[in-house]
């Protein structure tokens, strides 16, 4: 305790003096401005002691959990914070895009801030495990989980399944027109232009779009564990496929008719589609659909270990992911769940068949894929 | 006398308890963090590896991207040189009529950057825009996209680049001595000689930091590119985001970040050499404040209204266009097409559903207030030490202090959390990591280049001979300091100080790694809305922050630049 206490009063004087110096100079500068610029400095010397008392109130506090997730937009971290409250858990959510999330656990390793994360999807979770950053914990639902999206190893667990359909728009494509898969895509002339091809590569959405092309193309000769044929593919692919406007969504080109052959992201849907009153048709190729679970895991390094167990025992339990998913449209992983999914993604979910992606293959390969792409096909 | 005097000045015991203050904050926070970073990448094996450099080199698009970038720097100098002179004419020095209106069409680029400029400009000029629908229907050959590639890019960010002219310039203008036109003048010289002659070479050191500062701004160009590049015109920040993203990737965001840090230091060291022969006329010691100068010929007089006005025009229609679609629904901002029905005003329910929305605004201002200050402080320190003894410490010092300027924040970012994270000795074994001070570090970190490159422009443009009165009076280095040489400069130092307010708001990129989990800024609240994973309506969202931010930043502008004016004004 002592310690941090010094360390506040250090870096409390050290600030002081360099503020005095800086109100010094100012005050001094002309009698007018004077006491306005004094003010303000001594303002900004106060918000500065209360910002540090109270970071200091929080840290010694052993009752809250810090939380970290890509999973807070749209009032969804509000909802978490209250329904854990009621749960008698004080948590703190810190929102950040999956890679951000992935980096910032990275680069904290050595003295985690974060408890428990969830809401990135596995292959951000491979990632994190790969770096040692999580702690392997077996939540009391685990059983409860559809098969083979725990991870065997326990550091992780499924909560929620997106699917992301290969869609189109019906105002702009005929049914008869519309393509089977995304090879498809690449290969047929007809679709040059109209189709998107995400190469935003730090999202999620668009490496598991790569990851779905390439994963069909596996070939242990091959460059990184792809074929020739693979590589001509997905250069033709991004070659004929339109990229979305940096500021824009990829809903909102879908919607205008400039790409209405895009992918749909299961959980997003019902939301986009009462915006732009748009309803796509969803094509279901043959190969499958590729699925990203989110999941949630236990920090390693964690100080409050039994209380984040507990945490994670009680959100992926049946009854608030059950009720999560009922409130913003989402698909729970947990199979007792899934009775409260709403039939709006009951449906969307009623066709589509997983695609068989070896996503061990997949996140021990997706980074060098990625800089090959923005290297030599982009 | 004199020499006692300076020996004792040179062993001042303040001056040295600064100095080693300085040494040790460059050290423990540009240097410590970030070399740890470059070391990595050609050691990260064990071995010394050029790995990651073959790579890049076998990239045509990575070079291509580095050439684009290199390019957009050059052909930035000129042009927001050209346009950003010719707005402080004709706000400050020309006659021109409605110049109060002018002014504040001209100011607009301080209150709004970055990806929401580039949408304002997209409304007016893309693919949907009411312009491009017009230039269709008088020519229905006319592209669609006519707005893209390098044209487009440079077009926007000549426009966008020009906020430091009107705000340093601006003032620079306003120091020069009114009494060397009338001699001028007096001699017969013509309009355009005394421009060329008496008013343009006052301005100097201002337009040499402004130079460096626009090859810069158009060297790491991330958003502009993105928008308007399209594939034909790339360039180098975008991919430098990708990888530094990408973890087994960052060897490559680092490679490709030095090399933007040697050709900076490279345009750095031929500027700074040029920086140090210029022979100056000081500013006015006998403030005679300038008259503005009506044009004489009539012919380029009206010519000179034409463009001031067009200007305007060109100004005035992104930000307009802002305000406007703000109000409407998700279908008109991506169509372009307004009908009545469009106009809505849930885009701004949405954003204040809570009171609980008010506190980001609160943390965001507070950083920004006490970050902007403590970098000014540390700034001004330097930039006076650097004038006061040019030698080769102040220098390296010069050198290190830009550091932050060519890594991207993400790197900048993952640097501080990786190494504070454990104790330091370097930090008296402090961890910083989870702490609000990280944040206010990163802050005070990245703002450092450019605070210190207009600092020291200001104070390379007072004469030497004002310090050297001061001092025969008797006065010593520190009262000189506070009053003789601050109010010289503090128009330009509030300038700073409100424009690195601005840019703390609302950042992202190095915000997302260092914030204290408990304090969440105002650039992590307009991502979550905003960003990938939110499903709700994010292009209008992002129009509305974006006039919230324009509210907030003309709040800060008026109080603390608008406010001196208002003072001096009061005082003549």
């Amino acid at each position: 305790m002592m310690g941090k206490g010094m360390k506040y009063a250090i870096l409390l004087t050290g600030l002081f003096v360099v503020l005095v110096l800086a109100a010094c100079s100012n005050g001094s500068s002309a009698n007018t401005d004077g006491t306005e610029t004094a003010n303000a400095d001594s303002k900004s010397t106060e918000t500065k002691n209360t910002d540090s008392e109270t970071a200091s109130e929080t840290t010694n506090s052993e009752e809250k959990l810090i939380v970290y997730t890509n999973s807070n937009g749209d009032g969804r971290g509000e909802w978490i914070v209250e329904e854990a409250k009621n749960a008698g858990f004080n948590i703190e959510i810190v929102g950040a895009g999956g890679g951000d999330a992935t980096n910032r656990l990275i680069s904290e390793k050595a003295n985690p801030v974060a408890d428990v994360v969830f809401g990135l999807n596995h292959m951000f979770f491979e990632q994190l495990q790969a770096e040692e950053v999580l702690t392997p914990y077996e939540p009391a639902w685990a059983s409860e989980i559809e098969e083979g999206i725990n991870d065997p190893e326990n550091y992780y667990h499924g909560l929620v399944k997106q699917a992301l359909v290969l869609s189109y728009n019906p105002e702009f494509v005929n049914e008869a027109d519309a393509p089977e898969n995304y090879l498809d895509l690449a290969n047929n002339e007809e679709f040059a232009g109209i189709y998107q091809a995400r190469d935003d590569l730090g999202s999620a959405t668009a490496k598991v779009i790569v990851a779905s092309i390439l994963a069909q193309f596996e070939d242990t000769n091959g460059e990184l564990g792809i074929s020739d044929e693979g590589w001509e593919t997905i250069a033709r692919y991004y070659e004929n496929g339109v990229q979305i406007p940096e500021g824009e969504d990829y809903f909102t080109i879908f919607a205008s008719g400039d790409a209405p052959i895009g992918t749909m992201i299961s959980g997003e849907l019902a939301a986009k589609q009462e915006q732009y009153g748009t309803e796509p048709a969803f094509l279901h190729p043959e190969v499958g659909t590729p699925q990203v679970v989110e999941s949630i895991a236990i920090v390693d390094g964690t100080e409050q270990l039994e209380l984040a167990q507990e945490f994670v025992d009680w959100y992926g339990s049946a009854e608030v992911q059950g009720a999560f998913a009922a409130e913003f449209n989402a698909m729970p992983a947990n199979l007792e769940a899934q009775d409260q999914v709403t039939d709006f993604q009951k449906e969307i979910f009623a066709d589509v068949k997983a695609q068989d992606i070896d996503w061990a293959f997949v996140t021990e390969n997706i980074d060098a894929w990625v800089e090959k792409l923005e290297l030599e096909i982009f | 006398m004199d020499t006692l005097k300076n020996r004792w000045n040179k062993w001042n015991p303040v001056t040295i308890l600064l100095s080693f203050f300085i040494i040790w904050f460059v050290f423990a926070f540009l240097v410590f963090p970030n070399v740890n970073t470059i070391y990595e990448t050609f050691f990260g094996t064990g071995t010394f590896s050029l790995e990651p450099v073959e790579k890049l080199l076998r990239s045509d698009r990575a070079v291509q991207s580095v050439l684009n970038s290199i390019l957009l720097a050059i052909i930035l100098v000129f042009t927001v040189n050209i346009v950003g002179i010719s707005l402080v004419l004709f706000t400050n020095y020309f006659d021109i009529k409605g110049a109060s209106i002018l002014k504040l069409s001209y100011f607009s680029t301080l209150v709004y950057g970055g990806v929401a400029l580039n949408l304002g400009y997209k409304l007016v000029y893309g693919k949907n825009s009411p312009l491009t629908d017009f230039l269709t229907q008088i020519n229905p050959n006319w592209d669609g996209n006519w707005f893209s590639g390098l044209f487009a890019v440079g077009f926007v960010m000549t426009f966008a680049c020009t906020s430091n002219h009107m705000l340093f310039l601006s003032s620079a203008l306003r120091n020069v001595d009114y009494q060397t036109i009338e001699a001028a003048k007096n001699l017969g010289a013509s309009q355009i000689t005394i421009l060329k002659n008496v008013v343009l070479p006052t301005l100097k050191p201002t337009l040499f930091a402004l130079t460096i500062i626009t090859f810069l701004t158009g060297l790491s160009a991330t958003s502009a590119p993105l928008v308007f590049g399209g594939k034909e015109f790339e360039t180098i920040t975008p991919m430098i985001l990708t990888f530094a993203n990408s973890s087994s990737s960052k060897d490559l965001a680092t490679v490709l970040a030095l090399v933007l840090g040697i050709v900076t230091i490279i345009v750095l060291t031929f500027m700074l050499r040029s920086e140090q022969k210029g022979n100056y006329i000081s500013i006015s010691k006998t403030k005679t404040t300038l008259v503005k100068q009506k044009i004489n010929n009539k012919t380029v007089n009206i010519l000179v209204h034409i463009i001031a006005y067009i200007l305007f025009i060109i100004y005035t229609m992104p930000v307009l266009a802002i305000i406007i679609y703000s109000f409407t629904d998700a279908m008109a901002i991506s169509s372009g097409f307004i009908t009545w029905d469009s106009f809505t005003i849930d885009n701004y329910l949405l954003t204040f559903s809570s009171l609980e929305a008010v506190r980001p605004y609160l943390i965001s201002l507070g950083y920004g207030f006490a970050g902007s200050f403590l970098v000014v402080a540390f700034c001004l320190l330097c930039a006076y030490l650097m004038k006061k003894y040019n030698n080769r410490l102040t220098r390296t010092l010069d050198f290190m202090l830009m550091i932050p300027w060519f890594l991207p924040s993400t790197l900048i970012a993952v640097g501080l959390t990786v190494t504070f994270n454990t104790n330091q000795w370097v930090v008296l074994n402090q961890v910083f990591t989870g702490t609000l001070w990280l944040l206010l570090i990163g802050y005070i970190i990245v703002n450092i280049p450019f605070t210190l490159r207009i600092t020291k422009s200001t104070f390379f443009g007072i004469n030497q001979e004002i310090e050297d009165a001061a001092k025969n009076l008797g006065a010593n280095a520190f009262y000189t300091f506070i009053k003789v040489l601050l109010p010289i400069i503090l128009p330009s130092i509030m300038g700073i100080y409100s424009l690195n307010f601005i840019g703390i708001l609302p950042d992202y990129d190095l915000t997302v790694f260092l914030y204290h989990p408990l304090y969440e800024p105002l650039g992590i609240t307009i991502m979550n809305a905003t960003g990938n994973s939110a499903s709700a309506d994010t292009k209008a969202l992002n129009l509305v922050y974006t006039v919230i931010l324009v509210i907030l930043n003309t709040m800060i502008l008026t109080a603390v630049y608008g406010n001196l004016r208002f003072r001096k004004r009061k005082k003549v």
